[in-house]
Order: structure tokens, then sequence, then C-alpha cells
């Protein structure tokens, strides 16, 4: 049993010593390690709820996610702005990852040209860390699928579906819709709408222009969150779909617009300038609201490079320009429909007659027609639209008289339409003349014939005018037009809940029969003729100068430089009998109404008679000749159309 | 095999008996540990054995059996070759000092070629400890309390220490002079000696801190303070460790499923902070366990260092010991946010091939030291050489 060992005293204190101390540094290690266990279960027993619900804030991030933007849909519940999917390459600045290697890294899957690639590097240096940025919109699948496997090992990159904004029409209804497009720092509030963080996501898109604009809270929805898991880098690793909060699209909006309507309408402008508006003289609601040439509006969304937008911004018709309702022209001729109503009610006997031999002196100069109309009265004034005679009878009512008329018919009004920056135009009279011009407030007698034949001060945009036509053709309302005909499925009031015209109904059929007439022996006679058997169509020609021909009376300026060419305008409604689609039609530098709008008055008027159900029923059955006769219908000849049963028909 | 066996002649130097004299509990604590670090490896790298787990497994293996046949030199040869080994590594010090690779903005790295590289402080920490148990050995109990004599392991001490301070890597220092110090202590230092150490430091922390330190060592300092104050740039390893852990709760999120570890909240999880990785996953339970483990293998190491008959012995095993015991606290501490951020790994049970090197021979020699527990140590060179 005896083990070896040093019986020494001095190594015997020295092994004591170590023993003591040993133990005393067993006891040391085991007094830290029991603090370990006791600050373990202080951090894992006592505070876990705390560290729990911090670790699950590390876990989890609430993804803003833009709600779908509303649809905006015409009469019909045809689609003119909708969301399409979007898969969109997404990258934010991660630490030491230099923009232009993911760019590079990127360019394996999907193509970037120099100059938007410098611009991206840019974009991407600019940009906050950790701030996804916008790289690619309108990824393919496979590009989609090929960058989401690959994206781990991308640092920075994600690829995700959004939505983004499509105009199926392409042009023809932007300048009512208008276009939305991304966030600019001047969108930005520091409180209300404009203030709320779903501003700053990269697929959130603001209205810009039109509807888009004017409706923007309407249209933009609730943003969403959506749960997702992140690691520390932010990136997300995975998606839960409990605990999600779903987006509240934005609400549907409806317009009194037809699409047909609409689209013939742009299209029979051609190359051509100009706009045109219906009506429906019932109830006021504008059937189509045409500026032409137009744009596409899908390129303002996807954003437009500089030249491309340059070229829009620079050619002379003015595309991205509403012609509308932001631009005022002289309304010519179209004018005299209001000075002939405003001699009725004054009491000038529409049988009174003038001669019109092209050309009549007064006041010290001499005023001229385009044609010698012979003797002319206020019936024939109108369908052959004779100057002579309105400058005449223009002199014998004044100024006053006829603006009054004119305001009662919309003209110089903004009507509120939805569609903000409209131009009021002018409807001049003494007290304007008194009003703005301060060192010669006195109205000349001058001035008189000028307004009577639409020229002059006189100013309306083509919204106006057909606000004209249509309360002519209805002669009861002061119909308002509407445009809007329900938000999120609320009705907006409807135009024709106004106010009477108040406008002595005898009048406004001599008026009317006078319209008539200029589509079968007037101006319009060969260019107005819709073809649709009994249906006919009333207007009136306007031929605006566009500038001053200097000293003397010019030609009508149907040559030259197009920018030098008079304005044509047609208002028009239909049917005669039974008015349903008032109608104007500018075309800018279009030389004469009669040649150059009618023709496209007839085109768009045709489109809304075929489409309306009952017409249609009326051009494809055309009530039988009362003149003739059942029994004078030859033998053997197909026999008589059978009296449809209706429901009211007799009970056999 | 009974204990007149074993008094016979020679019996002893006989290499089955030497196996069966290994340490088998502290063996299998030892294995329990890395067991556990490698399986925390495989579940934060989403269950794979690779880059971490399998490599761990695989160096604990070649360390353990290291380890043993270590444990298998006499003792007499390792008191021999005390001195050299710590004069190699102070050599090496001195070299990285001058032509060191420069990592992280501390030179620290040898750069041996193909071989690859390694930190001579990693050797020193073995040598220091061997070069004291030497030294000691030699001197009287008076002695080592208190005399001149104690400018020899003041040097011995400070040689290292200073130069490891310098490239620089703090926590390194601090631990090869509590080493050091635990050793003297150990040995027998007057008490006063001690109090009055003790008092010294205190008062000369702050001016230190203060003066001494290069920046990012006195950022970790402060943010050790008051963690909350950045939470995304330097208290964000404390923060996020502390979260791993109270998030843990008492059993844990569960194998696996620790979102701060998983989803890489935790900075060097698979390193310094894999205790943090534990306790998130296996919750106050799981932490009780690895450190009842490590009290185990500590009390093991210091049973077998108060069993040894040379003072050599003694000494050596108890200074590696203690290395391993201020690895363990200093991890611990710093990852549940009661000391800075050091770069000090939990000995094991973290990923990295130089510490477990490092603690594995040191281990090699405790158990030599078991084995060898009746060995005549006589002064001068060891006897045999």
């Amino acid at each position: 049993m005896a083990e070896p060992s040093i019986f020494f005293s001095e190594v015997n204190e020295r092994q004591g010593a170590f023993h003591r101390r040993a133990f005393l540094l067993g006891g040391l290690v085991g007094t830290g390690l029991a603090a370990l266990g006791g600050r373990l279960a202080y951090l894992q027993l006592v505070e876990t709820n705390r560290y729990a619900k911090l670790s699950s804030s590390n876990q989890f991030n609430f993804r803003l996610v833009p709600p779908p933007r509303g649809v905006i849909t015409d009469r019909h519940g045809v689609v003119l702005a909708t969301n399409r999917p979007n898969f969109r390459l997404l990258v934010s600045r991660e630490d030491g990852a230099e923009p232009e290697a993911i760019l590079n890294s990127l360019s394996e899957f999907v193509a970037f040209d120099p100059s938007r690639k410098a611009r991206l590097i840019r974009d991407l240096e600019n940009a906050p860390k950790h701030t996804p940025v916008s790289i690619m919109d309108d990824l393919t699948w496979e590009e989609f699928s090929a960058i989401n496997i690959r994206a781990p090992e991308l640092q920075g990159v994600t690829a995700d579906m959004g939505e983004v904004r499509v105009y199926p029409h392409g042009g023809a209804f932007a300048h009512v819709i208008g276009y939305v497009a991304k966030v600019n720092k001047a969108d930005l509030t520091p409180t209300g709408p404009n203030s709320e963080p779903i501003l700053l996501h990269p697929g959130f898109r603001i209205g810009r222009q039109g509807l888009e604009k004017s409706l923007d809270l309407d249209l933009r929805g609730r943003p969403g969150g959506q749960k997702v898991e992140v690691d520390a880098r932010g990136r997300q690793v995975r998606q839960t779909s409990d605990g999600d909060i779903a987006a509240i699209p934005g609400k549907t909006v409806q317009l009194t617009l037809d699409a047909d309507i609409q689209t013939r309408a742009l299209e029979v402008f051609g190359q051509e300038s100009g706009a045109a508006v219906m009506m429906d003289c019932r109830s006021g609601d504008i059937l189509c609201l045409v500026s032409a040439p137009s744009f596409d509006a899908n390129g303002f969304v996807r954003g437009m490079t500089g030249p491309q937008y340059q070229a829009l911004a620079e050619y002379d018709h003015k595309p991205l320009f509403n012609k509308a309702l932001t631009a005022t022209y002289p309304p010519g001729s179209t004018f005299k429909t209001m000075v002939a109503l405003a001699a009725l009610e004054y009491g000038i006997d529409p049988q009174a007659t003038h001669v019109c031999n092209g050309a009549w002196a007064w006041g010290g100069r001499v005023w001229h027609c385009d044609k010698h109309h012979g003797v002319v009265d206020m019936h024939s004034a109108i369908s052959t639209s004779c100057d002579i005679y309105f400058y005449q009878v223009s002199l014998m009512l004044g100024p006053d008289r006829i603006a009054e008329v004119a305001r009662k018919f919309g003209l110089g009004e903004v009507f509120d339409i939805g569609i903000p920056g409209q131009k009021p135009g002018l409807v001049p009279d003494q007290a304007y003349k008194r009003r703005v011009f301060k060192k010669d407030p006195v109205w000349h007698p001058g001035e008189t014939p000028s307004m009577g034949i639409g020229q002059g001060y006189t100013n309306v945009n083509a919204l106006q005018l057909c606000v004209m036509a249509a309360r002519l053709a209805n002669g009861q309302k002061a119909l308002h037009p509407r445009l809007i005909e329900a938000i999120g499925g609320v009705a907006q009031p409807a135009g024709s809940a106004v106010s009477d015209l108040n406008v002595d109904h005898r009048h406004l059929d001599f008026v009317r029969s006078a319209m008539a007439a200029v589509t079968t022996t007037g101006t319009a006679a060969a260019t107005a003729q819709l073809g649709l058997g009994d249906l006919k169509m009333a207007g009136k020609t306007g031929t605006a100068q566009s500038h001053s021909y200097g000293g003397g009376r010019g030609v009508h300026g149907t040559q030259g430089a197009w920018a030098l060419r008079d304005h044509a305008w047609f208002v028009a409604f239909a049917p005669l009998d039974n008015p349903r689609y008032a109608l104007s039609v500018l075309v800018e530098h279009g030389g004469f109404g009669g040649d150059s709008a009618a023709p496209k008055a007839r085109e768009i008027m045709r489109v809304a008679l075929m489409k309306d159900p009952e017409l249609r029923a009326q051009i494809e059955h055309p009530t039988p000749m009362p003149d003739i006769p059942p029994e004078a219908v030859a033998e053997g000849s197909a026999p008589p159309e059978p009296t449809p049963i209706g429901p009211e028909g007799p009970i056999p | 095999m009974s204990m007149t066996a074993l008094s016979s002649a020679g019996e002893r130097d006989r290499l089955i008996v030497k196996l069966g004299e290994l340490d088998r509990l502290f063996c299998l604590a030892l294995i329990l540990i890395a067991g556990i670090g490698a399986l925390m490896m495989f579940s934060i790298a989403g269950s794979n054995w690779e880059p971490w787990a399998g490599s761990h497994l695989t160096k604990f293996t070649l360390f353990f059996f290291m380890m043993i046949a270590l444990a298998m030199i006499d003792v007499r040869y390792w008191f021999a070759m005390a001195y050299p080994i710590y004069g190699v590594g102070l050599a090496l010090l001195i070299a990285v000092a001058v032509v060191g690779d420069v990592r992280l903005g501390a030179r620290r790295w040898l750069d041996l070629g193909p071989l690859g590289s390694f930190q001579p402080s990693e050797i020193m920490k073995l040598g220091l400890v061997l070069a004291l148990g030497r030294f000691y050995h030699g001197i009287s109990a008076e002695r080592a309390r208190f005399s001149w004599w104690l400018l020899i392991p003041a040097l011995i001490i400070g040689a290292p220490v200073l130069l490891v301070a310098r490239q620089p890597d703090l926590g390194t220092a601090i631990l090869l002079a509590l080493t050091g110090l635990t050793v003297v202590c150990l040995a027998g230092l007057s008490w006063r000696v001690i109090l009055a150490g003790i008092i010294a430091l205190l008062v000369s922390v702050p001016p230190v801190i203060m003066f001494v330190l290069h920046d990012y060592q006195r950022d970790r300092i402060f943010t050790f303070l008051k963690p909350e104050s950045d939470p995304s740039g330097s208290g964000y390893h404390i923060l996020q460790s502390k979260i791993a852990l109270g998030s843990g709760g008492l059993l844990g999120k569960g194998y696996g499923l620790g979102s701060q570890s998983q989803l890489n909240f935790l900075p060097e999880k698979q390193t310094d902070f894999i205790f943090a990785t534990l306790a998130e996953e296996f919750g106050f339970v799981g932490c009780m366990v690895v450190l009842f483990l490590y009290g185990t293998v500590i009390f093991l190491a210091l049973r077998t260092a108060a069993l040894a008959h040379s003072h050599f012995g003694r000494l050596s095993s108890a200074g590696v010991t203690a290395t391993f015991a201020l690895y363990v606290l200093i991890n611990g501490a710093m990852v549940m946010g009661l000391a800075p951020v050091v770069g000090v790994p939990m000995p094991l049970l973290s990923y990295g091939g130089t510490v477990m090197l490092t603690v594995m021979i040191g281990f090699g020699l405790v158990q030599s030291v078991k084995v060898h527990r009746y060995s005549e140590v006589t002064s001068g060179t060891g006897a045999l050489l």
C-alpha cells in the first residue's frame, strides 16, 4: 500500500499552500459558474418575455403592401384603367456591395444598356442603405424565376411581384383619365394623405394628371401589411400568411364615357389636331371627351426617356395638351345660334331680311362675308352662315343681350366634371370692358359685329360648345355635363337635376329648325349626312380665325402654314325630332367648319346613334311609310312584316 | 489490477497501465462538450455538416487522441521542455511583432507559408504555465511567498503579456496575465501582496482605459457598460446575444428553431457566441447542463493537480485548468452581457481549431500529471535528460 511520496518539510509546506489555494481557486471558479447560472436564470426565466418580444420583432417585419389601385370603367363597364401583375427587380444597397458589381452580376439575366446602367448606379448610390430601388419592371416569367432562384447569392437583390397601372385603350382616354407616375419629393407633404409611408414604397404610383390626379385619394385604397420573416440583413427569408393585413383596394370609378364613341372619335381625327365632346342631351352625361392627337399614358407609368418625352412636348400638335378643356378658341359661326336666340328673345322679327352682297360698309370699315348670299332672313342666315346678317342683328342687340343668352347656354362657364385645369374662356359684355380695360373702359359699337359672328373677345372651349348644343337640343333644362357616374358604387349627381333653361321653346324650335337646314341645304349639307335612314342630324358650322388676317380682309386660311389656318367647328345634335346626343367638334387649324369638322361630327354621331338600342331598332326596322297603303303591295312581293307582339300587344 | 501490483517497480511505466490511469469521467465530459458544440453547429448551418460541425468533430477526434498520446509522456519530459517551449513562444511573439501579418487591424498571425498561419500567443498560453511551474518547482515556499525571486515570474509573465497586448490582442493578454497570476498565487504568494495587487489594479483601471487602450478596445468597454446606447453599432453583439439568451426561456425554442442564430441576427454565432445559440435553442436547462459539464472538467482537473506529487505537476496542471476556467467564465460573462466583447471563445464548444488545440495540449499535460502523479521530478533538468 505504500505509495511513493516526498517527506521534506519544505515541500510539504509548498504542497499545503497549494492545496489550500487550489481549493480556493475551485471555489472561485464554482462561484463564477454559479454567477453565470444565476445570470442565465435571470435572463431566461425572469426576463424571458421581454427578450422573446425583442426576438420576434427581430425576426418578423411588417412590409407595407401597396393597395391595388381602383379600376376606372366606362359607362358600360369597359375597363379603361386597371392594374396588371408586374414582375419587378429590386436592388438595395447592402454593406460592402458595390452597385456596379451588383448590376454586372444581374446583366447575366437581364440586359441593361450603358446609359440606363449609369443612371441606375447613380440612383442606387443616392438611395439610403437597405432601401430597395426598382431596377427593372416587366420581367418575363423566365427572367423573374431565374433571378429569384439566384437571389440568395446576389446580395441585396430581390425579385418580387407587384402591380402596375395599365391603360388598355392606349391614348384614347389619356387626357381624361390622365396617368399615374412615380412619387416625387414634391408630392410628399409633412401631414395629410401624402405623408403616409406607403408613398415611399417603390411600387406605389401617384395620380399625376386628369382623373387619376383629382380622384387620387378615392383610387388609392388602403395599404396592407405583410408579415415576413427576415434575417439580420433585412432580407426576406419566408412569408408567413398568418398575421397579414389585407390591403383595401381603391374604389372603382365608373365614368359616363362610352369607350366605343371615344375610341372612334380619336380615330376620326387621324393626324389632325382638335377636340370632340359628346353629351347625352337628356341626362348631361359626357359620352366622349377627346383631345387629338393623344399619347400613350402607359409610357408615363413606366417612365419615359428624355427623348421620348421631348418628342411629345415639342410636337406642334401638342399631344399632351387637353384641347377639349384647357384651350379656348373663338366659337366662330357656331355662336350665331346664340345671337339668333338673343334676337328672338329681344323680339326681332325672324322674317325680316337683310341683303348680303359679300360686303357691308359700316362704321368706316368694310365688313366681309365669304359669299354673296343675297336676300337673307334669320333662318337662311343661320343655315348659310351669313355674316352680313349677323353683323347687323348684333348691332341691334348690343353685346349685353347676346352675352346673357350665351351665358345661359354655358359659354364662359367652368363645369366641375372632376378634371382640374379647365379654362373658362370669355363671353364679353360692357361690364367686362369696364372691368378689364382700365384705359379704354367703353364698349365700342365696332366691337359688336365681331362678337355677332363669334369672333373678337369671344372665346370658348369644346366642352362649353357641347353644353350649348345639348341645352339647345334639350330645350328644357340647363343641363350640366357629368363625367363621373359613380365612385365606389355611389352615383354622382346627374347633370339633368338642374334648374330650367327659361327660354321660349318656340324660339328654340326656330333655331333648331335652322340648324336642321344647315345639314340639309346649308353649309354642311354635303358633309353632315348620317346615312342612317330617317335619323337626321342638325348642326352649325363655325370657322374661326386663329389669328388676325392683318390689314383688310384676307382669305380664310385654308392654305399656307398649318399654324395660321382657321379653326374649324361643328356643333350638332341628333336625332332631329327627338334629340338624344349633342356634340361639338373642333379641328384646330382645320379650315372650314363644314369641310373639316362636320364629317368628323358625322362619324362620331353615327357610332352613338347606332349604339343606342332604340335608335338602332329604328334604323334596322324603319317604321313603314304611312302613305303606302297595305293593299298597294304588289302581287308576289314579300308579305308584310308581321306585327311584333310586344308586352302590351293584343292578346290573341 | 490491484494497488499492490501498481506499487511494484516499473509496473506504472507499462502503456496499458498508463491508459488505465486516464481520467475517464474527464474524457467523457470533454467529448460531451465538443459533441454539443458540433450539434449546435449542425443546427445553425441549416442541418448541415458543412461548414462547421463535421470539421469540428474531426478536429476534436484528432486532438483527443493527441491528448491521450501527450498524457503518455512522462511529466519529467514536460518539465525538461518547459523553458524551451516558453523560449520558442517568446521568440515567435517577438517575430510576429516584427514580421507578422496584419489582419483585422491586429498583428497577431505568423505566416508559415504552405502550413498556413497561426498565432504564437497560443503557444505562450501553454509555455507560460510550464515555465512558471518549472520555476516554482525549484524555489522554496518562503521565497514563493514574497522575495526578490518573484521578479523572475514577474518577468516570465510580463514579457509575453506586453507583447500580446501590443499586437493588439487585449483578450489574450488579459487571459495570459490572469493565468500567470493565478499560478503565482497558487504557488503561495503572500496574501498581503495579493490584496495590495487587487487594490492597485482597481485604482489603475480608469486611467488605463482612458489613456492606454486603443480606440476599439475602449469602445468595447463603453459599449459593454451601456449596450442600448448604440443597438445597431458596437452594442449590437451584446444586445443580440442577450435577446438570443432571453428568448430561449426555460426549455428553448427547439433544436434548429433559434431565430436569432438561424437568421444571422447573432454575430459570430458559430464561434464566440455559440453559447447564445445553445441558450436560444435549448434554453436554461441546456445551458445548465453545459455549465455543469464545464464545472466537472474544471473540478476533475483541479483534483488531478491536487493529487500530483510534484510541485511542477501541481502548478502546471492547475495553470492549464485556470486558463480553461478563465475561457469559460470570460466567454460566459461576455455572452450574457456581463463582460465586454473580447475575442475569447467558449473552449471546445466554439468552432475554431487553434483554441481547441491549445486546450487539448493543455489537457494532455493535465492527464500526463494524472498518469504520472507519483513521478519524482527533481530540480535541474528533471533527472531524465
